[in-house]
């Protein structure tokens, strides 16, 4: 049991000071916006379609319509043309998806909603929306994954990557790896339920909804309800888990909204756990094909790597994450190709790194099988495959760590200890094996602004419509603004989460704390200009203060990331800060890079597969809170045990509808599934990324993990397993 | 992998919470009991009297009320939360009678003449905070903080059934109680420190 949990602060690291809102969790003092009690509440449930494609041909209301307390019952005969459209983020829009809630009897996917009842308690909503009748016009089957024939596959030819001849290299090679690997819809399901309390205030309508962007509710609601943007603020001021479910305006806040304002009160909406997995985005099941060819000496010689994600037929989503993959290494010859596969399906969106899991399992797998065919160590594999250069644009990476990483978490799992052969470091009845994969994710920022106050006493605050999600960014927000002014943290208060704030990016893409930072750090510098005080040190702003005389100084400021055009900056005040970054900069790549090892045991007779050890190396840049930090990163990687053997979102093929949908059928790890997790963060200074020298950790952790434990288990067992999740009936 | 309470088990408790003899807890007569709130439904509501953290709360609900939903709802008392409404995820677990239950599975009906402990009951008059959320912020044993009320009653239970006196045990122990951020390995070290403050 490894007592020191937390990093203290080491070289390029801040001070792991603990949460900033530490107390008003774990004492129930934080409101989640469900949580939020608002006057004369009336509550909302919705009735979710039953099929997985066709229409709605009648209702039957009149069962729902006698359960005494009810109020209101909304189908798509009574929102009809109401809510206007608003394309999806994918168009440059504001939604999660592009259907229009309630617009039609159309139905595109199971679990759609059809019908929202409004009564006075939640018992009587949920009794009526279960005596709902819905009639369905005729349907065929829908096509509910890949494999059904009504599925469409394209090319998504934007995103094909040429280098070299790949054909002929491959042609010529004398080693090669040509195999195909799958992985699974997943759910984010983080613990808090989707909720949203709407109520209007004269013209003006509050939403109280966990968001990982506030403005993009705002804006974006404001579209389809065709009111002022100005009269509409959204408060998120805790968020109990998103991990990309929360990126995005959903189709049931403007059904709220509504409601409230035809009741003319407020209403509650708690979504259930089942109807979650149809509210937002998910992780679309991918299938992979991966070519590698390779020198005696291991150098790689021609890399093809190709993906097919499961999308709806409304949205062409992927995350065509061989952008990624063919950058990591050195190689000549690359061939990367995206297709999307349409399907009668919700549209897929973020989770947790969205395309970097799925495409880090199928390189690093691949990988391991290329140094399993050379007899070589895979450390050693991608020591020399190591580059300075991504091999696709020739742009330089702006700092790269990865070897480093190898050799520390190397050092720390002991790997020198490891014999090379299948099945040969059995303990007992326990079939031992040890694997490793690199780990990787794009360093990213977008545009943000923020307000700081310094206070003749020295108190400071700080806001910005950031997102506590459980990073730590109230933390963060007021780590930058104490050590840019020179007070103590206790003296730094915080306000985030509320559009009326000054605009913040998305809390997304691991991005929030190197956009937000700089942002911080821009207003300080404002109030130390102010004071006369320029470059000197912190500590002289107190005292420059103090003799200016002036009660308040109060600063804002708006920062441009790097890559994004001067424009951009006033898409910030109207719900379009989006990140840029890794792969998409004219001049240089930038990625966080680490390097994870695993144990794998599998019992002999049982086939039971648990983990019993993983570490983790990652060189992310700054780290501003080891504290705060470590918890990403531990998180993040049980997130990549989860990935490679509980996670599993299971579709029955009859009706396109998730069978286990709710957390007894959808495996999520406990804590006796978790032994023992280390993370260790390697020193790492990048003055070129973000004037924080930030790269983010929040999904860094989960990427590799999984191709580490597919790899422990051929090293445990001999067996090569290249579909997600690996489980007991896998191994037997 | 989640531990879900058995179909008996759920039966058992609701039924000894419904027959079971029931010790009396004396009150303050001096609480503050306020005024019922009303609520129509398609059953005849019924007239509650619940004891949370050392108050008695009158209520008025539906029958199907949940505690849950009576504690959140009806009472105010929010720091108690709803992660799947089918006792599968654990957040929120309350402690009834000093034992750790989910209230999701509870109807409210049935815990009338029981005390019952939310997160909000557990920091001392003077603000001073239990060891057991002391130990949770020394150890960062959370994320988002959504599970956490659960995770630490659950604990406070665990600690009390005897069953924190090893890593390996606290970890079956607490193994209801779902940590989507998977604080888990901090959760286990926190509970570690917590148990020698309460037993010392």
């Amino acid at each position: 049991m490894n007592k020191t949990l937390f990093p203290q602060h080491g070289a390029n690291m801040g001070q792991p000071v603990p949460r900033y809102e530490g107390r008003a969790k774990v004492t129930g003092e934080a409101r989640y916006p469900s949580d939020v009690r608002l006057p004369r509440t009336a509550y909302a449930y919705l009735h979710i379609s039953r099929i997985g494609r066709g229409t709605v041909q009648a209702f039957d209301l009149a069962a729902a319509s006698a359960v005494p307390g009810v109020i209101d019952i909304l189908t798509h005969e009574t929102i009809g043309d109401q809510i206007k459209q608003t394309p999806a983020i994918y168009q440059g829009g504001y939604a999660s998806d592009s259907f229009r809630p309630l617009g039609s009897a159309e139905i595109a996917y199971w679990g759609q909603p059809v019908a929202v009842v409004i009564a006075e308690t939640y018992e009587a909503a949920r009794e009526a929306a279960h005596r709902i009748g819905v009639t369905y016009g005729p349907h065929s089957p829908p096509a509910a994954d890949m494999d059904s024939p009504d599925a469409v596959a394209q090319a998504l030819v934007p995103m094909a990557i040429d280098v070299g001849d790949f054909d002929a290299a491959y042609a010529a090679a004398p080693i090669k790896i040509d195999a195909r690997y799958s992985t699974p819809a997943q759910h984010q399901n983080p613990m808090e339920l989707f909720a949203t309390q709407c109520m209007w205030e004269g013209g003006r309508l509050v939403v109280h909804e966990p968001s990982q962007y506030v403005n993009s509710v705002k804006f974006g609601l404001a579209e389809q309800l065709g009111i002022d943007p100005e009269r509409i603020r959204v408060i998120s001021t805790y968020v109990g888990g998103a991990f990309g479910a929360k990126g995005f305006l959903t189709q049931r806040t403007a059904l709220v909204a509504i409601a409230a304002r035809r009741i003319g009160r407020p209403v509650k909406l708690v979504a259930t756990r089942e109807q979650g997995f149809t509210v937002s985005g998910y992780r679309a099941e991918t299938r992979q094909h991966v070519q590698l060819a390779a020198e005696q000496d291991g150098r790689l010689i021609a890399l093809k790597h190709e993906g097919w994600e499961l999308t709806s037929r409304a949205d062409t989503v992927a995350m065509g994450a061989v952008s990624m993959t063919t950058r990591l290494y050195a190689c000549a010859n690359i061939v990367g190709r995206v297709n999307a596969v349409s399907a009668d399906r919700s549209t897929p969106g973020f989770m947790r790194a969205p395309g970097e899991m799925p495409y880090g399992f199928a390189l690093e797998t691949a990988l391991d099988e290329l140094s399993s065919k050379l007899d070589m160590d895979p450390v050693e594999l991608r020591r020399v495959n190591d580059t300075r250069t991504e091999p696709v644009g020739g742009l330089p990476y702006t700092s790269r760590s990865l070897m480093r990483c190898f050799d520390e978490a190397a050092a720390a799992f002991g790997w020198q200890d490891r014999t090379r052969q299948p099945g040969s470091m059995r303990d007992g009845d326990w079939l031992v094996g040890w694997g490793c994969a690199s780990a990787f994710y794009p360093t990213q920022a977008g545009n943000s602004a923020a307000r700081v106050r310094l206070t003749a006493d020295g108190r400071v605050h700080v806001s910005s419509a950031g997102h506590e999600l459980g990073q730590g960014m109230y933390t963060m927000m007021a780590q930058v603004a104490a050590e840019e002014l020179g007070v103590p943290i206790e003296r730094v208060t915080v306000s985030l989460g509320d559009s009326d704030l000054p605009p913040a990016v998305v809390s997304g893409g691991s991005a929030a704390t190197a956009s937000v930072a700089p942002a911080i750090m821009a207003a300080c510098d404002a109030i130390r200009r102010r004071l006369g005080v320029g470059n000197s040190p912190p500590a002289g702003v107190r005292a420059a203060m103090e003799a200016s005389g002036m009660g308040v100084i109060e600063e804002f400021a708006e920062t441009r990331a790097h890559g994004l055009p001067l424009e951009s900056v006033r898409d910030m005040y109207r719900g379009k800060a989006l990140p840029t970054g890794g792969v998409s900069l004219p001049d240089r790549v930038q990625f966080a890079l680490g390097a994870q090892f695993v144990e794998v045991r599998v019992h002999a007779l049982t086939h039971e597969i648990r983990v019993s050890r993983a570490v983790g190396a990652f060189a992310a840049g700054r780290i501003i809170n080891p504290r705060t930090a470590h918890g990403q990163l531990i998180g993040g990687m049980i997130w990549g045990i989860s990935s490679a053997l509980h996670e599993h979102t299971e579709v029955d093929g009859r009706n396109a509808s998730y069978i286990n949908a709710n957390l007894a059928d959808y495996l999520l790890p406990v804590n006796a599934d978790i032994v023992d997790i280390q993370a260790i963060m390697v020193p790492e200074e990048d003055k070129l990324v973000n004037r924080a020298g930030v790269k983010g950790v929040g999904e860094i952790g989960v990427v590799g993990v999984a191709a580490a434990v597919s790899n422990a288990v051929f090293h445990a067992t001999g067996r090569r397993l290249r579909d997600l999740p690996i489980r007991i009936e896998h191994v037997m | 992998m989640t531990t879900g309470l058995s179909t008996d088990r759920r039966r058992f408790l609701i039924g000894s919470a419904v027959t079971g003899t029931i010790p009396f807890m004396p009150r303050d007569a001096a609480s503050q009991v306020p005024e019922p709130s009303r609520s129509p439904g398609s059953y005849p509501s019924v007239d509650l009297t619940l004891h949370v953290n050392g108050q008695e709360h009158r209520v008025e609900v539906d029958p199907r009320t949940t505690l849950l939903d009576a504690l959140r709802d009806h009472i105010g008392l929010t720091g108690v939360k709803k992660g799947c409404d089918h006792g599968q995820c654990g957040a929120c677990t309350v402690l009834v009678e000093g034992r750790r239950e989910l209230s999701c599975l509870t109807l409210a009906v049935s815990v009338q003449q029981r005390e019952v402990t939310t997160i909000e009951g557990l920091a001392a008059s003077d603000g001073g905070l239990h060891p057991m959320q002391q130990a949770f912020i020394d150890h960062d044993a959370f994320q988002c903080g959504y599970c956490t009320p659960g995770q630490i009653l659950s604990a406070i239970g665990c600690v009390r059934e005897g069953h924190a006196s090893t890593p390996a045990d606290i970890r079956e122990s607490m193994s209801g109680n779902i940590c989507r951020c998977a604080a888990y390995p901090n959760i286990v070290v926190a509970i570690m420190q917590a148990r020698e403050r309460m037993e010392g």
